[in-house]
């Protein structure tokens, strides 16, 4: 079982230009700690015009200073928005190799297309073509990345030959996800080849028919390069503390704060009828709050890493029985959890949870998530 | 987060309807075609149109609906509806500011059972081969208060148009709620098309402070129309987790 640190930036209102400074630089200071207590990766979003719930419109910038602060732990790329009024893929992938070369091979490279009218209609994108266009460009990367010089015809974008500058330092090149939000896309990702980044919550038993879905469909995929990176990750939250009370008041009070400001946000579907987008995404699990039952008080969820170690522990043990390789966390939202508690939530979960899961070997951190041999602690 | 200002009490004032009993039985409504126009307003009144136990969405529409119902226990009736988009707790909305219907019968039954702060007027809903139109006139010359549409409608899937449930100011016997009314709206034809936005007086439906400024979209749909049993009303100067009551 990996584990990593999903960034979204949030910021509590206020949306003062001293708060942003203080939740960027909290941010470094837990990925600083996360590479010396072990975890994995840490993922940074990119989101737009989400004001409060994500202010990670540069990830490759916070990124790099990431890794300039970091040595072993990989660097999430996540998710690039591939969405051609947002990012031209040339940008990307010369941004991509460039954070590759700086950190020394440690980037993993997410791919997604936008949920929200909130950002598709701020770049006045066609929600209708990002599902095309994401495909066109997941096919694109590689050849970027290896070919001395490049080319390429396409249906929603094309360029003559060129050199596309840097290449990567990871050979050949760093691995590529895709977020998953709406049930099936983890097939679309298995049938390229590509890890399938889950952003959105879903149940346990909803959680392993897609795992077992996609490890089956990767088997026979046409991957879109030479890396086949079979590797499930699913999004949780992270609130670990020695008593299991505390840890529920303080873990919910972030996770339904979160919850609220996700259900702010306009996703496609609700603003703009399309096909190309069935569902609602949604990252937060239920239980901030009951509409049926107003008196009730908020449970944890099913699957939530908040509570004391040996609970979080049980959750875990669940996840990695499912099949999920590696549980991405989110340490805060909008700061309703001080640095200091962020921070000792994180070392009690280095000492107390992570020994009880088979982890990547020594010699082995800092490789591509899915070349990484573990061994029980 | 971003929570509404307004004074409930006062917001409500003028469009909050008479409500004597919320224990309404439910109504199917057969071949009603629905026309909605969404379209992004300005933000900077964003939060002083709603009252505190709403949220807006980020950023704020306004959506139009208009249904023409060619039978119906009140007989065939045209209705039209201005809401702001906006959240009760995690749930998507839309807020009430006004409705008008040119049938009088339909109008007193919409406003009595499910909380609709309907008015009379003349209301048309008209389709033609590339263009669907709704216009609502008042009574008198140049009184026309809104013309919306769609042009040039495509096809698309039954499932792929949303519809947010509607929350309606009234006095109720347990004082001032908004009514949830969440019609299920069962599509049997779907098209979506450029959307269109001629007029639109702000005022006239109950909230001047509308100022819509950038189309996102507009769909027509046939349906069945089921309105519902009312399950929830909501206290509006509370959040959903506190406010919300069964009925």
């Amino acid at each position: 079982m990996k584990f990593g640190i999903f960034f979204e930036l949030s910021v509590p209102r206020p949306l003062t230009r001293e708060m942003e400074y203080t939740v960027i630089h909290n941010a470094l200071e837990q990925a600083r700690l996360a590479d010396e207590l072990g975890f994995d990766v840490i993922w940074a979003v990119e989101h737009h015009f989400l004001e409060g719930y994500s202010h990670c419109s540069a990830p490759e910038l916070f990124l790099t200073a990431a890794a300039m602060q970091t040595e072993k732990i990989r660097l999430g790329h996540g998710a690039v928005v591939t969405v051609k009024e947002i990012n031209h893929p040339i940008r990307a992938a010369e941004r991509g190799a460039f954070l590759d070369q700086l950190s020394g091979g440690r980037v993993e490279f997410g791919t997604a297309r936008s949920s929200t009218w909130t950002e598709l209609g701020g770049f006045q994108a066609d929600p209708d073509a990002t599902k095309k266009e994401w495909d066109e460009f997941v096919r694109v990367l590689p050849g970027m990345w290896t070919q001395e010089r490049f080319s390429w015809e396409g249906n929603c974008f094309s360029m003559p030959e060129r050199a596309v500058l840097p290449k990567p330092y990871q050979e050949p090149h760093p691995p590529l996800w895709v977020t998953v939000t709406s049930p099936g896309t983890e097939l679309d990702a298995a049938a390229r080849g590509l890890g399938a980044l889950g952003v959105a919550s879903a149940s346990y038993d909803e959680q392993e028919r897609r795992t077992k879905a996609y490890h089956q469909a990767i088997q026979n995929c046409d991957p879109v390069s030479d890396i086949v990176n079979d590797q499930v990750a699913t999004l949780n939250f992270l609130y670990c503390h020695e008593k299991l009370e505390r840890a529920a008041t303080r873990g919910m009070n972030m996770l339904g704060y979160f919850g609220m400001l996700n259900s702010h946000l306009l996703f496609t579907r609700e603003a703009y009828p399309t096909r190309a987008y069935q569902s609602l995404a949604n990252l937060a699990p239920s239980g901030g709050g009951n509409a049926d039952d107003p008196g009730a008080a908020a449970a944890i969820p099913q699957g939530v890493c908040i509570g004391d170690p040996q609970r979080i522990i049980e959750v875990i043990k669940r996840w990695e029985s499912i099949g999920v390789d590696n549980l991405n966390f989110l340490l805060n939202a909008a700061e309703i959890l001080n640095q200091d508690e962020v921070l000792e939530s994180m070392r009690l979960f280095a000492r107390e949870v992570m020994p009880a899961f088979p982890r990547p070997t020594a010699e082995h951190r800092g490789l591509p998530l899915h070349q990484q041999t573990e061994v029980s602690g | 987060m971003l929570v509404g200002t307004a004074d409930a009490a006062a917001l409500f004032k003028e469009r909050a309807v008479e409500m004597t009993r919320i224990d309404t039985d439910a109504e199917m409504l057969e071949d009603v075609v629905v026309l909605q126009v969404l379209c992004e307003i300005e933000s900077s009144e964003e939060c002083a149109m709603l009252p505190p136990g709403l949220h807006p969405s980020l950023p704020p529409l306004v959506n139009w609906q208009a249904w023409s119902v060619p039978a119906s226990p009140w007989g065939p009736f045209t209705l039209a509806t201005t809401r702001i988009e906006c959240r009760s707790g995690l749930r998507p909305r839309g807020l009430l500011t006004g409705a008008f219907s040119n049938s009088a019968a339909a109008a007193e039954a919409l406003r009595e059972r499910w909380g609709y702060s309907v008015r009379v007027a003349e209301v048309a809903l008209e389709r033609r081969y590339d263009e669907v139109r709704c216009s609502v006139a008042l009574p008198g010359p140049d009184d026309e208060i809104l013309d919306i549409g769609l042009r040039d409608p495509v096809p698309l899937g039954m499932t792929d148009v949303q519809y947010v449930a509607s929350l309606h100011a009234a006095n109720t016997e347990r004082g001032l709620r908004l009514v949830q009314c969440d019609p299920r709206i069962e599509p049997e034809r779907a098209e979506r098309g450029q959307p269109i936005i001629d007029h639109f007086d702000a005022g006239a439906w109950g909230e001047e402070r509308i100022a819509p400024f950038y189309p996102v979209s507009a769909s027509v749909v046939t349906a069945q129309v089921t309105l519902p049993r009312l399950r929830f009303v909501c206290r509006p100067g509370e959040m959903a987790f506190t406010g919300t009551e069964h009925v």
